[in-house]
Order: structure tokens, then sequence, then C-alpha cells
């Protein structure tokens, strides 16, 4: 159980949340009544033991070994707590928040590992794209017909009369410049490590 | 309600309307057309990273620095009125533009590496976007004429049901800029009434989400399919025709899904899955195959097509 000791700030670690760039405006967290509304409507809740209500609880408890508890990787980000919340907290938002700690501190970096395709997709062509590590097991799902889709694909473009998806080279190259210098370049090569070790392993 | 523009417009492109439903761009470019709404498109438009970002893996910042180089070329080419047609694009340029607009050290940091990366001319002024009157999703732009789409519609329609999801991402993120009631969306619903179709106002887990939830497609199939299936019961007992989309990935999790999940719960739904530009183009006349693109869906458009035309059939004798 999460103790607290007398004078310890236990606000500290939804301060922190309040505080994230990730967090909107004047977010509400602090004022949670818990009241349960987010829950009430929660997708994940209504199927699983994740329960936005008790997330923000945690955080106003300073319980930090929320950062760690695959419990907070069942939100979908629908955002529908967030909508909800008289009080405008959002349990989704927090979330967000929470899941950037855990892969700061390394322990999230295998959970977004499969997705790091994403981001070289976007470093070569400026564009986002599903990873294709998932290619395969999306094509078991949705049938051949989407495969023939991928091979046919420009020609419907041309069809359609929608011009070119690439962009000029010259504004790929600022991309990756401008993502070199926010971080995103250097973020990227360390979730790439992690899926390496991971399929090593 | 807010104000719309109908001129000094960037149709913002989208990764997943790019290279799954592309007729998705052709038939809101279409639609703006025929309504003469001023747009341009351009190539240089970067993604806005919604697929990564709410992966996790992008970061706050990364993401606000991209949007602050897109707004700059909207400025640039003088289009500073953004229209996405993906509703993740919607929210992610509107929490970039909010941020840009208020935190000024995240501004002076990120006009710095604009600065550093050669593209200065890109760089963010205070207030150049304001996420309220500035960004948009394409179906605003077209709500905002829906008597004019009224009065343009070439075929009937009235034998067919539809019902609509609207996208999380547009109605409950920026809760506050939504068109009409967050917990009970009609923005879709008006469009397509204007066409003379049958609309389902309310069902049983109208405001859910898609299901994809982002990692949860890939990381977590049962649960997401288990609430996309929620809805999809629903839509069956209505018995809807057509379920109309305004966001590229939710359309993919009920369209391409669809099958699978229907032989898990032993049953098949046949629920067509068009964007609401797209219902609305073949509302207008527009070619199936060369505007609307409905040759990139998996759930097969073409019976709905037959029922168009047996109505103008049914006429013609």
């Amino acid at each position: 159980m999460n103790t607290l000791k007398i004078g310890e700030n236990t606000f500290e670690l939804a301060q922190i949340i309040i505080k994230d760039l990730k967090a909107s405006e004047n977010i509400g967290i602090l004022k949670c009544i818990q009241c349960g509304m987010c829950t009430s409507l929660c997708p994940a809740a209504r199927h699983t033991d994740y329960d936005p209500r008790e997330i923000v609880k945690r955080v106003l408890d300073k319980d930090e070994s929320l950062i760690t508890d695959d419990i907070i990787w069942n939100c979908f980000y629908c955002y529908t707590c967030h909508s909800v919340c008289p009080v405008n907290n959002s349990a989704c938002e927090v979330n967000q928040i929470l899941r950037q700690k855990a892969i700061d501190n390394g322990k999230g970096k295998p959970k977004i590992a499969p997705f790091s395709a994403y981001g070289d997709s976007f470093l070569e062509y400026g564009l986002g794209a599903i990873p294709n590590d998932f290619f395969d097991h999306l094509l078991k799902d949705y049938g051949k017909e989407w495969l023939q889709l991928k091979v046919d694909l420009e020609d419907i473009r041309e069809e359609l009369g929608l011009g070119p998806i690439l962009l000029p080279e010259k504004d790929v190259n600022d991309i990756n410049k401008i993502l070199e210098k926010t971080g995103f370049t250097k973020r990227l090569e360390r979730v790439r490590r992690c899926k390496d070790e991971g399929n090593s392993r | 309600m807010k104000e719309i523009p109908d001129k000094e417009i960037l149709l913002f492109k989208s990764c997943l309307v790019n290279v799954e439903y592309p007729g998705v761009e052709s038939s809101t470019r279409f639609l703006f057309d025929k309504l003469g709404i001023e747009y341009i498109v351009s190539e240089r438009q970067s993604c806005c990273t919604g697929l990564g970002h709410y992966s996790d893996l992008f970061d706050q910042f990364s993401t606000a620095a991209l949007a602050a180089r897109n707004f700059g070329i909207a400025r640039e080419l003088g289009h500073k009125n953004i229209a996405t047609l993906c509703a993740t694009c919607y929210a992610i340029l509107k929490k970039s533009g909010n941020i840009l607009n208020k935190q000024d050290h995240i501004r002076d940091s990120i006009n710095k590496i604009l600065d550093d990366s050669g593209v200065p001319d890109l760089k963010y002024n205070l207030e150049d976007m304001d996420s309220r009157s500035n960004i948009f999703h394409a179906v605003e732009i077209l709500y905002n004429k829906v008597d004019e789409i009224q009065d343009l519609v070439e075929v009937d329609l009235s034998e067919i049901k539809v019902a609509a999801h609207h996208a999380c991402h547009y109605c409950k993120v920026h809760h506050k800029d939504t068109i009409g009631n967050v917990r009970d969306p009609m923005v879709m619903e008006t469009l397509a009434r204007a066409c003379g179709v049958q609309t389902v106002n309310w069902y049983d887990r109208k405001t859910n989400t898609c299901g994809n939830g982002f990692r949860q497609r890939y990381m977590n199939k049962d649960l997401s399919f288990s609430i996309t299936a929620e809805k999809l019961m629903s839509l069956k007992e209505n018995e809807v025709d057509i379920l109309l989309h305004m966001c590229p990935n939710c359309q993919l999790q009920f369209d391409r899904n669809q099958k699978v999940i229907g032989e898990s719960f032993g049953t098949e739904f046949n629920i067509i899955c068009l964007n609401v530009s797209q219902f609305l183009a073949l509302a207008l006349g527009a070619d199936p195959y060369k505007v609307v693109g409905i040759q990139t869906h998996t759930v097969p458009v073409e019976p709905i097509l037959d029922k168009i035309k047996q109505i103008i059939h049914a006429y013609e004798v």
C-alpha cells in the first residue's frame, strides 16, 4: 500500500502532470471529486480493469507505481472522459503524460517499440504510415483485396485526379533537420534499439 | 456557433486518406468546387504526426514544431484557414495552435529550431493561427453550406438509411469548439438529411469510440474489436445501410475489420462505410469510381449504387 509521510507534498505527481506540455490549460486534476463520470463512459473500463477515476485518485495520492503499472496502457485516447468531466479534468491526458514518464524511465519503451516504423516513415517521407511490421497481421484480417489496393494505389489516385503523395526532397530534408533538433530523431533511435533487443531475445 | 470560412482554405491532406481512402479527398474537392469554396492543397505539407503521436511515439514538442512548420506554409500561401480530412489532424493542429499561442518559451524554442533548420520564413508569430477561427474539419466547411448542398442533390436516396459516427477526436478533444451537442452530435445527420436520406439520429453506443484506440488495434486486438462490435451490433439492430464517417481511422476500423468481427460473432453486418464527403458527392451525382473512389473500400459499396439506380429507374417507368 502507498503510504504518505507527514509533511510530504501529496500533490507532487499531480503538479508535475499539470505542468506538462501535454496537459490542457487549466486541467482540473486538483478539482477531481471522484464522481466517476469518466469511468461510467470509458470503453476500456467496460472491458478491462482500467478505471480512469482510480487513475486520477492514484495520481492525487502520489502513487508513482502507476507509471510502471501496465494498466495505463489500456486507455483508447478517445477523450470521452475528458469531454464529460464536470471539473475540466482529463484522465485521458493524465494517461498520456504517465505513458511519457514510463517511456522516459525506460519501462515504457518496449511498449512503443512496435510503432517505431511510423517514425522511420516520417523521417524518410515526412508522412505517417501504419507501421509495416503490422502488414502481414492486417492482411490476414483485411483480406487479399487490400494487398491489391496497395498495388493499384497509384493508378487509382491518378483516376481520382489526385496529385503525388510524396513531398519535395527539400521539405523532407527540412523536416529531418527540425526533428533532429527537437530531439525526436534521438528518441526514435533509442526506441528502435529497444525493438532490436526485443527481437534478438 | 463559430464562424466558418469559405475561402483562403488549405485543405490539409491526411496520411490514411492518401493511401486507404483517397476518394475522401477527391470527393471533398468535388464538393468544394461545386460549392465555390476557394481552397488549395500544398505538396509541402507534412503529416500531423497523429498516428505516431497517439501511439506515444511522438512527443508533444516535436508534434507542435511540425505544426508550426505547416502553419507557416499555410500563411505563406495566403491560405491560413485549415480544413482537415481527418479528426485526429483536427485535434492535433488545434492543440498545437493553442500551445504556440499560449506558451511563449515553447514558441521561442520552436522558432529557434525553424531558424536553425534553414526555414526562418516559416517561423510562428504569436496569434498566426487561432485554434477556433482558423482550424476546422472539412465537414464543418460543408455544414456551413448545407442549404446550397440541398439545392444541388441529383439522385433520390429516400430508400436508404444512414447513421453517423462522429469521430471522438472531432467531438471530444476540443469539445467547446464542436458544433452542436457533444453528447449527441448531429453535424453529419444534418448534412445527410439535406440529401433526402433517412437518418437514424440516435442509436445505442452512438458516441462510442470506433475502438481503434491507436495502439489497441495493433497490440490488443480482441479488446479493440469488442468495442467496435458493440457499435456494429447496434447499427445492425437499427437496420442501417450506410455508416457515415469523418475520420479515416474510424472508417478503416469499421470497414476493413467488419468481416472478421462479424465472423467472430457468427454474423454478417454488411454496413457500408462512407466518409460524409463521399456520401454527399454521390448525392450530387459524382462518379462512384472516378470521384468517390469506392474501389478502395472493403465492404462493397455497389449494393447501394444498385439501390440508387433502381430508384431512378422506377421514376423513369
